[in-house]
This record gives C-alpha cells, structure tokens and sequence, in this order.
C-alpha cells in the first residue's frame, strides 16, 4: 500500500518534470525563430509571405523535442 | 469528472499470443470524415461547368480560390512541374487532417479527432514516407533515388536510413502530441477551475459553473479551431517538403 502510494507521487512528479523541463529548449527555439523572423519580415516586408511559410515548417521543428517530451508525460500519466 | 477520458469502445482480438486492440469510435471518425470529403467534393463537382467559357459559378469560385491556396501556401516552395503533380496528394492531406481536428470540437459523446490517436496520425506520416519513395523514383529514376543514399558518402548509408525514420516518427508524433494535448488541456482546464472557484465561500459554486461554459467553448475555439488549423497545414507543408528533399 505504501510503496503503491510512491509509485504513484512519483509518475505525477516525473510526467511534471518532464513536460517542465522538456518546454524550455522548444520555448527558447520558437521564441528564436519568431524573432529573427519578424526581423527579416520588416527589413522585407515583401518577403513576407515565404519566410511565415518558412518560419512555421522552423516552429514545427522546433516543437518536435517537446512534442516528445508531452508524449512521455503523457505515457507516464495514462499508460505506465 | 474526468473519468471519460480513458473510456473507448474498444475491439480486442487475441492474435498469435499479442491482443490486437481496435478503437471503433477513431475507426468510425477517420472513415467518416474520409466519406464527408468525399461527399463535399461530389457536391462542388456537380456545381462545375464542363463549358470554360460559362460564367463563374459560387462553387467554381471556391474551388479556384482553394487551388490558388494550396499552391500558393502549401506547394510554394516547390519546384512548378513537381508542384503540379503534388497538388493533389497535399491538398487531400491537407482537408482530411484539418477535418479530422475540427471534428473533435463537436460536442458529441466519443468523437473525438482521430488524429489524437497514435494509429491514425502515424499511419498518415507512413504514407508521406512511402509517396517519398514514389515520388523520389518517379523523378529520379529506382538507381539515382537508392543512389542518393550513399551520399555524401557511402559509409553514411546507415544515418540516412536512420534520419527517415526519425523524420516519419516526429512527423506522426507532432500532429499526435499537438491535437491530443490540445484536447486534455481543454477537457482539464474548466474541471481545475470549476475545483478551484468551490474553494470560495458562498457563491464560489455558481461562479465556477457559469465561468466554465466560455472557458470551454474559448478553449475548444483555441486549441480545435486555431492550432487544428496550424497543424494540419504543418503536416501538409512538412509532406511536401519532404517529398520534395528526396525528389530533388
């Protein structure tokens, strides 16, 4: 019964963790991206078009290793 | 509250020692969704008129305008012959993964999107990565497209088979994690609050329940509508992408 109630603090704290610390790094590079992007943009308003084309296929790469870690909160949430 | 969640109408089948799970609501959704698009695109055909000459009908006007979209949004950083025998697999995907997010907003016990469920989003990253192929033999030809693999150089082969198959995964798990976090956020957030507001005295209950219908109804326009959206033109455009990195 003890250890059952361990087992259960702990999913809640790792699947927590997880999905805290795995934001920051995809935080960081969507805030990176959208920034030098809107640079670009008003340097070249014309241009805008095909670098938010750009920018968005940059977002979804960058979202991919929080992706990730909201795959395994989530794993850890429901299925473990 | 929340116990729903985990609730499916689920098929097991015992097969070789492993149960082989079917979730019939994703099953159902995903094909009837299929049969909407196909329904929809009958409708606009009928409204087409075989003479180029006739006057622009509603309909036909639609259609240009969505063409012009996809080829514009979608297909605009591919090359104009690759781009024109693109069209139709994009936008396909397109629609049918936009459909397949918007259609969990409806207020319907069991549908959800298909698209929250791992089998559907990684089944259509899986078909992304088999037209690569295609499309990287059609143009290049089978000995130039296995040829492309042993570059820059040959001992390299491995980490290219590698990198397909992280890029298929990622792309299968980006619409997954995305469309599904957005749905458990949306269904969690009004319970924490309704929990929350009980914790004043007196009118803490009637707060929470009248606070909670625009918290869900704005939740389900944000994370169904807008990042649905973004999603499904992601997915499309990332397909392209990669269909046009192995055709090149």
């Amino acid at each position: 019964m003890e250890l059952e109630a361990v087992v259960q603090a702990a999913k809640y704290l790792a699947a927590g963790i997880c999905m805290g610390i795995g934001a920051i790094g995809a935080a960081l590079g969507e805030g990176m991206i959208g920034a030098h992007a809107l640079d670009a943009m008003a340097r070249q308003p014309e241009m805008a078009n095909t670098l938010l084309r750009t920018m968005v296929i940059a977002d979804a790469i960058a979202e991919t290793t929080g992706i990730y870690s909201l795959v395994v909160a989530i794993v850890l949430l429901f299925v473990v | 509250m929340l116990e729903h969640l985990g609730e499916e109408l689920t098929l097991r089948f015992p097969i070789g020692g492993t149960e082989i799970a079917f979730n019939l609501v994703v099953m159902a959704v995903a094909v009837a969704v299929a049969g909407g698009l196909v329904l929809l695109s009958l409708w606009i055909r009928r409204g087409l008129s075989p003479d180029p000459d006739a006057p622009l009908s509603r309909r036909a006007a639609l259609v240009a305008a969505a063409i012009d979209f996809f080829r514009d949004q979608l297909l605009g950083g591919v090359s104009p012959q690759l781009g024109e025998r693109l069209l139709p697999l994009v936008a396909t995907l397109f629609l049918y993964v936009l459909l397949c997010n918007w259609i969990g907003i409806l207020p319907i016990p069991y549908i959800v999107s298909p698209t929250q469920d791992l089998n559907v989003a990684l089944g259509l990253a899986l078909l992304v990565y088999g037209s690569t192929h295609y499309y990287g033999i059609r143009t290049k030809g089978v000995r130039r497209h296995v040829a492309g693999y042993f570059e820059p150089f040959p001992f390299l082969m491995p980490l290219n088979i590698l990198g397909d198959f992280g890029r298929t995964l990622s792309h299968g798990f980006r619409l997954f994690g995305n469309i599904l976090g957005g749905a458990l956020l949306a269904a969690v957030t009004p319970v924490v609050v309704l929990r929350i507001a009980d914790l004043i005295p007196g009118v803490g209950r009637a707060l929470g329940w009248v606070g909670q219908v625009p918290l869900a109804v704005g939740l389900n326009l944000v994370f169904g509508l807008f990042f649905g959206g973004i999603q499904a033109l992601v997915f499309a455009l990332l397909a392209a992408a990669y269909i046009q990195v192995t055709a090149d």
